[in-house]
């Protein structure tokens, strides 16, 4: 498995559609952006213009938020080759999907469900990401999920999991620290322990986000800043893994440009002052 | 079956119908109350994603229902069509059929028509770029090859004929129309949605242009269509008609 290059270390941005004018008229300075996948399965288009505009000033992340490679009866060989197409068409300088399934018996929710941490569902996203890395020809970093439920028969931690995973496949992680918190706060664990499952070669990206608190649970909607304990959980990742490529991921109720680039160059001052103690 | 299929399954049904709850609940932690709010959270996402996907392909039946009847139509179309893909692109496509039978916008009779429209409108800003043809080229066909020629229209090209006055309706929803509002119901409209570049554009087209269009988008020879479209509107113009379609670069070649 060939590794993409990377991104400059640093920080990135989603791209948003009402961002568009603005990100290409001020182009400010940023590590990379990132969209979601399966919004570009399209042919042609504005949207397909504006990618290839936001790819000449940028490099790209492509993030799935629809594979569902942890569908146990079948995985969309329609959705794999959308997704080659795209890879194929963008040259992204990272490509990620979610830990999760999404699908069963022909129905899609188009949401990340979360999956038992059992040996069984190990051995079958092993297969799928193999799978994956082999059509797309390139290392895929899979992403910890926030969840709601947690299955009772899981063996292991989910970050175990991944770990597990990507020493059988070779694939990286997407390290999502919001949706870490938002399940130590959820399920009651101690965020910061679960890093120790995992090692610095395998994190290929962080995510950074905000979540919304209803009744006794976080959700995570992409939809706020990046709360304080996530800042401070961000500091000990980068004390641990050294800096990583970190995206502020926000999808509802769009804030300025301005409120997402601050929040990136609050991540880039966080990372230059801890990576001096990594 | 093996256990991970069991559980998709057993969670899935809880997410279509709440009542199988209990199903789902025996594979996860937790005390019933909670895990029941927790479904019920991803229960909720299910709805807003149709509700985020529908929105997206069908602005002007938002606007035209308001947004929390919306919400509602999003609910009920989700649960006797769900979607079948990760793309929500695909979501709703049979959206029309959908409000034809749905009893509570029956008041409405031109919302399917309307939905058919916008649908095209949401296909044809996806389509693949293809550059208009120059005219000159079917200048330089041989006269004795015109008749059998089958034209290549613009990808996204579509004709969505109606017994109501859908265009109108459209161009009135558009952000930044500020024309007069007023609708004369009475109308039949076709539409003909195409794209301008990288915009989509919708436009009353008149019947005898549409039965030739979409004579022509199946297949048809240029002689057929005309002859099609003569038989039923004697007074059609085809040279007018193909000297705007080249104007609009609407024509992009010939099929070989």
């Amino acid at each position: 498995m060939t590794a993409a290059p990377s991104p400059p270390h640093g920080a990135g941005i989603g791209l948003r559609q009402p961002h568009y004018r603005e990100v290409f008229e001020r182009r400010p300075e940023l590590a990379f952006v990132e969209v979601h996948s399966e919004n570009f399965f399209l042919e042609g288009g504005a949207s397909m213009q504006a990618l290839e505009r936001a790819r000449a000033a940028y490099p790209v992340s492509l993030h799935g938020v629809g594979l569902s490679l942890g569908s146990a009866d079948r995985l969309a060989g329609e959705h794999v080759a959308s997704l080659k197409r795209l890879v194929d068409r963008v040259e992204p300088a990272l490509v990620s999907e979610h830990l999760c399934w999404g699908a069963v018996g022909g129905v899609h929710f188009n949401d990340l469900l979360p999956l038992p941490y059992t040996n069984e569902a190990l051995a079958l996203l092993a297969d799928r990401v193999d799978h994956l890395q082999s059509v797309l020809k390139r290392q895929v970093l899979l992403e910890n999920l926030s969840a709601y439920v947690e299955c009772r028969d899981s063996e292991m931690t989910e970050t175990a999991f991944l770990a597990e995973l990507a020493r059988r496949t070779g694939c990286g992680l997407l390290l999502d620290l919001n949706n870490l918190y938002v399940n130590a706060r959820n399920f009651g664990f101690a965020a910061a322990e679960r890093l120790d499952a995992l090692d610095a070669a395998s994190v290929g990206q962080i995510h950074l986000a905000g979540h919304d608190v209803v009744d006794d649970c976080l959700v995570d909607t992409h939809g706020a800043i990046v709360c304080d304990p996530v800042w401070s959980l961000y500091a000990d990742a980068v004390r641990r893994f050294g800096p990583k490529p970190t995206l502020i991921e926000w999808d509802t109720d769009l804030p300025t440009l301005d409120v997402l680039l601050q929040q990136a160059a609050q991540a880039s001052d966080i990372a230059e002052r801890e990576a001096v103690h990594a | 079956m093996p256990e991970l299929l069991a559980f998709q399954s057993d969670f899935a049904a809880a997410l279509r119908d709440r009542t199988r709850t209990p199903a789902a609940a025996r594979w996860l932690a937790g005390e019933a109350d909670v895990v029941d709010r927790r479904i019920a959270i991803y229960r909720a996402n299910m709805v807003a994603a149709a509700d985020k996907a529908l929105s997206a392909a069908y602005p002007v039946i938002r606007q035209v229902v308001g947004g929390e009847f919306f919400h509602g139509l999003a609910r009920e179309h989700q649960r006797g069509a769900p979607s079948t893909s990760g793309d929500l692109t695909h979501f709703g496509a049979t959206f029309d059929a959908f409000l034809a039978s749905f009893e509570h916008v029956q008041d409405m009779p031109w919302l399917p028509d309307l939905a058919r429209l916008e649908r095209a409108a949401h296909v044809a800003y996806g389509a693949a770029d293809a550059p208009g043809w120059d005219a000159a080229a079917l200048a330089a066909i041989a006269p004795e090859h015109l008749d059998a020629i089958r034209f290549r229209w613009s990808p996204g090209l579509a004709v969505v004929q109606s017994a109501y006055p859908i265009v109108r309706v459209w161009t009135i929803h558009q952000p930044g129309f500020d024309g007069a509002f007023e609708v004369d119901w009475q109308r039949a409209e076709t539409a003909l949605v195409a794209r301008d570049g990288f915009a989509v554009t919708v436009s009353d087209c008149p019947p005898a242009d549409a039965r030739f269009l979409e004579a022509s988008l199946r297949g048809a020879t240029l002689a057929d269509a005309a002859s099609a479209t003569l038989d039923r509107h004697p007074d059609f113009d085809l040279g007018a008609l193909l000297a705007r379609a080249f104007a609009a670069r609407l024509v992009c070649g010939v099929i070989d």
